[in-house]
């Protein structure tokens, strides 16, 4: 078994004797250039597996919400293949060093917490360095600090994650799909990561936004690695939190920026909804003025019949 | 936002350029009120499939890697479920994670790999112990709230049958002794208008008897009825009558003579009848 020269960023491991299936090998970052690479190893003696060795970098702007920071804490709370970055400035939420910050850090992903004017937040969520990124609006925003929120899970274990069918019928969608699993997902042999699984993520597509949930798995077993049909029908589900519903914006080719791959047409901005709530209210009197107008017309055009009785009571 | 538009606008041109873009006008639902919004910028919204498909095999993970690495999984999601029903999304929620779930542990099972936290396994928590403390305080506190409603509910309700079923005891113990009454003053009446003649010794012993009726007829009441062994009709005549009356209340009263300046009234109360403890008496009788 030849080891591979140490020029290679990616350091391929002794293949487990467990493993049966096994990945052929590829450099995971392609956009580094080297998917045109031939491929060496093509005998399945020795081929090294996969590695996901995926790290996310979070980090938010300034002037953020507490409840949005909040959930970031969270978020970095479940994610232990994170690492927590300190606020960027206004100025540098665009694009460049937002790249460049990424690259420092050696994450191969972001998710940047963007909050304008204390009421809206959006979240990018990229690949470093070329890969596409995603701008969503988050909304119906639930930390785990909520007291209705009761379950608890180890911190660390890897979460399961469960998507709807829904994620499969077009190709934004498993584009959002793929960058979540791999973003969300704490890669197999982390070092914090926990080896047992009690607690799942649920990612569901309603009315074209993406619904968050996180739950602890509750059920009755005796032996860690196996469980009976009973203990299957009696599994309960405890909500974790937190809670969120993302609105996907767009979708770039790059990573903060880019060409526009997609756009979501049925997106409002929130403050175009603000803008249109104004107009509605401010509307009031020249409605009521129309209104008169209308009514005199209306009145002028149909005149009432003589009333019989309108002498009645006249002295 | 802005600076984004501009971007896209930039690049809007640049992707009409090539020759895959497409622009998707099929998926839009419209209130009413939203279509004048929307159908402008449906029209050139940005989709570029091919685009996506293909940074979608960039950045995706190798096709043959194990289901472990990835631990997604597809549940089928048929129903059509309003965002806005909380109960029913939440609900929809539960049941996906729960066959999810269930998929992922026969997987698990199969593999052969330990994942169910064994009994005495303890690790740190993602949330911790006073939290979690906090939130079993408030179910503790919820829960007695309802139950004590519950129970000043029932004590409520426990008031008012107890308070019914006194009131009917009252009830039927009036209506025995109206009864018992008036059959004593029958018994009274007839044995009157049949023994008229030999009514002393007959009416004495009656008297007797009747005392010992009423008596009995009425243990619980008190010195408010009636003691004497006349009847009630007896008693009554005797007391209209003039000479009990002045019995009772004197001669008669003068109408209106009951103020009046006299040499005896004339020191009454200098200051005023109203009375109190520091008042002093200016002029008192020396």
């Amino acid at each position: 078994m030849k080891k591979i020269g140490k020029k290679r960023k990616h350091a391929e491991t002794i293949p487990e004797p467990k493993k049966e299936l096994v990945a052929e090998e590829r450099p995971k970052r392609t956009l580094l250039g080297w998917k045109d690479k031939p491929v060496v190893n093509e005998n399945e003696a020795d081929v090294p597996t996969f590695r996901n060795k995926e790290k996310v970098l979070i980090t938010s702007s300034r002037r953020i919400n507490y409840r949005y920071r909040h959930l970031m804490l969270n978020l970095v709370s479940l994610l232990p293949h994170c690492k927590k970055d300190s606020k960027v400035e206004s100025k540098e939420t665009k694009g460049a060093t937002l790249n460049e910050l990424v690259e420092l850090r050696s994450c191969s992903s972001c998710l940047f917490f963007e909050c304008r004017k204390h009421k809206d937040l959006y979240l990018w969520m990229a690949k470093s360095p070329g890969g596409p990124s995603i701008k969503f609006l988050v909304n119906a925003v639930h930390t785990m600090e909520e007291l209705k929120l009761t379950g608890n899970h180890l911190n660390g274990s890897r979460p399961l994650l469960s998507f709807t069918t829904n994620f499969d019928k077009d190709a934004h969608w498993k584009l959002i799909k793929e960058m979540i699993t791999q973003i969300f997902g704490t890669p197999k042999d982390h070092r914090k990561q926990k080896p047992y699984y009690d607690h799942v993520f649920v990612f569901s597509i309603i009315d074209g936004h993406i619904w968050f949930r996180n739950y602890q798995i509750s059920c009755p077993h005796t032996g860690a690695d196996k469980i009976d049909r009973g203990g299957l029908e009696k599994m309960t589900l405890i909500e974790v939190g937190p809670r969120f519903c993302l609105n996907p914006i767009k979708i770039f080719g790059g990573s903060f920026g880019g060409p526009t791959l997609y756009e979501n047409p049925l997106y409002i901005s929130p403050n175009q909804i603000r803008a249109l709530e104004k107009k509605k209210k401010s509307g009031k009197f020249a409605k009521k003025v129309k209104a008169k107008t209308r009514r005199r017309m209306h009145e002028m055009s149909n005149p009432l019949e003589q009333d019989e009785f309108a002498d009645m009571w006249k002295e | 936002m802005a600076v984004h538009q501009k971007r896209a606008a930039v690049f809007v041109a640049e992707a009409e350029n090539n020759a895959d873009t497409e622009s998707s006008d099929s998926e839009l639902e419209f209130d009413e009120e939203d279509e004048i919004r929307l159908s402008e910028p449906s029209e050139n919204a940005i989709y570029n499939r091919d685009g996506l498909l293909d940074k979608l095999e960039d950045i995706s993970w190798p096709e043959n890697v194990d289901w472990i690495h990835k631990l997604s999984l597809d549940v089928n999601q048929e129903q059509e479920v309003d965002a806005n029903d909380d109960l029913a999304r939440e609900l929809v929620f539960y049941t996906q994670a729960l066959e999810g779930t269930k998929e992922a542990f026969l997987k698990f099972q199969s593999v052969g790999c330990p994942f169910l936290t064994p009994a005495g396994y303890s690790g740190a928590m993602v949330k911790n112990d006073t939290h979690l403390e906090k939130v079993k305080d408030q179910l503790l506190a919820e829960k007695n709230r309802v139950e004590e409603a519950e129970e000043r509910r029932k004590a409520r309700e426990n008031e008012k049958i107890a308070k019914e079923v006194e009131a009917q005891k009252l009830r039927e113990k009036a209506k025995q002794e109206k009864e018992e009454k008036r059959s004593a003053r029958q018994l009274q009446k007839e044995r009157q208008e049949s023994g008229l003649s030999g009514s002393e010794e007959d009416g004495d012993i009656g008297s007797a008897d009747e005392d010992k009726s009423t008596f009995e007829s009425d243990p619980s009441v008190g010195k408010a009825k009636d003691p004497t062994g006349k009847g009630k009709k007896e008693a009554d005549k005797m007391r209209k009558n003039r000479d009990y009356r002045n019995s009772k209340h004197g001669l008669g009263r003068k109408k209106g003579m009951k103020k009046q300046s006299k040499t005896e009234t004339t020191n009454d109360t200098i200051g005023g009848f109203k009375k109190s403890s520091f008042s002093k008496n200016k002029r008192r009788k020396a």
